[in-house]
């Protein structure tokens, strides 16, 4: 699996500001990837071309082994005509019923599956509105703040569960939390603002697969090196 | 939401009376230009049956015209969503047609169909369409883009699920539609009636107008009042009932 990006160059449309300038970058083999940055470097943006890329053959991103992508945002919502569970049934393929169990149960939404959607906290939205996603056949899933709204403990169980259950699958984390993305992540993408003239770049995560072990100089270290990077 | 409309014509209904008896009053006006309530009274006890009949009669006749509406609104909304030349030409067309007042067409159709059954139904269901269909339109046309994306990207989208998400993020505002348009409906059936029919409350008033007989038509405008009361209550109620039951409002909301 490879994802490569060779001089990616965006600006919307009747505007003279680039968005996105010469990013170039690539991240290789299934697991948890990361973009992080400040607000309005373009994260959403650059998802948004990286999801529908193949129906646009002019922007330089390339993939191998990497068929389905899907995108998911953490502002997303079920429709409000039957609980959330039916919605999950609707959804889910024969062959996943297993899986959907276990997601629930891991993102502890068992109690909330006859609810409707907008009877959900915020939280439970976007959890629920992430299961949905991780029963889908897919190669590559852009989570763009897809668990906000959820305290970190339960965040950090999740993760660890995905990363776990969907081994051989490639993720592509957009999120502001600095020091989950540092412990988590494999390879993090820092934007940064076209204005600054400063290339964006690739730092290597912690990729931490479990929660006990906390080696925090060497988290300190990335944490400083993805800060300094933008 | 019922007893709220009927309460709220009862008022309405006797500050316009007062306002005339007080004209009468003022002018010393006679019993023939505006009766006293004495006269209002009898003749609201020797003709409030009949006129009650009348008004179902032309109730009955709305109701039909309104639901046909509402069907074809629907129709024409759900092929006009789309933003392919049909969709536009659709749109267009119907934003041009309602900016007319459809109501000028009636004696065409009067000529065309006669003064029966036919013409107040068309005419009912050509006043409630245009309004609408618009409605109907703009609901149908504008995506929800926060649910539709995951039909959307995973291949699951059809066209009758993105009618009915459209159609139930925007419950509240086509149940206010339909129960506005049911006082459309029946305007337009009183004013076919007007004009050329031989049934219903409209006939009925320009029968008391050629009489110029003010209690009889200040009886019916009663019983008009009453009972368009009554059904635009029944059909709030009926959009509370099921903006509760599937509505997408967010409880918080309530907060």
């Amino acid at each position: 699996m490879r994802l490569e990006c060779s001089g990616l160059n965006f600006a919307y449309p009747e505007s003279e500001t680039m968005v996105i300038q010469d990013l170039r970058f690539a991240m290789d083999g299934p697991g948890f990837h990361a973009v992080f940055g400040p607000s309005g470097v373009g994260k959403t943006s650059f998802a948004k071309l990286l999801a529908n890329y193949r129906s646009r053959p002019e922007l330089p991103i390339q993939t191998s082994g990497i068929g389905t992508i899907l995108y998911t945002y953490n502002l997303e919502r079920l429709p409000a005509w039957s609980s959330t569970g039916r919605h999950l049934d609707r959804v889910c393929p024969a062959d996943r019923q297993d899986l959907k169990k276990a997601l629930i149960d891991i993102f502890q939404l068992g109690p909330v599956v006859g609810a409707r959607f907008s009877q959900l906290s915020m939280g439970q939205q976007n959890r629920m509105n992430l299961i949905r996603y991780l029963l889908q056949d897919f190669d590559l899933l852009i989570l763009d703040e897809s668990l906000a709204n959820v305290d970190e403990k339960l965040r950090q169980t999740i993760l660890l569960a995905v990363k776990e259950l969907f081994s051989h699958k490639m993720f592509l984390y957009i999120s502001h939390n600095l020091m989950e993305v540092a412990r988590f992540c494999k390879d993090i993408l820092v934007l940064t603002q076209p204005s600054r003239k400063k290339p964006s770049k690739i730092v290597s995560g912690q990729d931490d697969t479990s929660i006990p072990v906390l080696e925090k100089p060497s988290l300190d270290r990335v944490m400083l090196e993805v800060m300094n990077a933008f | 939401m019922l007893f709220r409309r009927i309460y709220q014509f009862m008022i309405v209904y006797a500050v316009f009376l007062g306002i005339l008896l007080v004209v009468k009053k003022g002018l010393s006006l006679s019993d023939y230009v505006i009766p006293g309530l004495p006269l209002i009274l009898e003749t609201a006890v020797h003709m409030s049956t009949g006129f009650f009949t009348d008004v179902m009669d032309t109730l009955s006749v709305a109701i039909l015209g309104q639901g046909i509406s509402i069907f074809l609104a629907f129709f024409v909304g759900i092929l006009g969503r789309k933003s392919s030349w049909a969709g536009s030409m659709i749109r267009v067309t119907a934003y041009n047609i309602q900016a007319y007042p459809i109501v000028a067409l009636a004696p065409i159709i009067f000529i065309l169909l006669g003064d029966g059954f036919l013409s107040r139904l068309l005419i009912a269901a050509m006043i409630c369409y245009f309004p609408l269909l618009l409605s109907v339109l703009g609901v149908m046309a504008a995506p929800v883009e926060d649910i539709e994306h995951f039909y959307i990207a995973t291949g699951r989208m059809r066209w009758q699920l993105e009618v009915k998400i459209r159609a139930f993020e925007n419950l509240s505002k086509l149940t206010t539609v339909i129960a506005g348009s049911a006082t459309l409906a029946m305007a337009g059936t009183i004013v076919a009636e007007f004009i050329a029919a031989n049934a219903g409350i409209g006939y009925s008033i320009r029968i008391a107008l050629y009489q110029s007989n003010l209690a009889a038509i200040l009886t019916a405008l009663f019983m008009i009042g009453i009972v368009i009361s009554v059904y635009q209550g029944i059909l709030e109620t009926l959009g509370e009932m099921l903006k509760a039951k599937w509505g997408s409002e967010n409880k918080g909301g309530l907060l």
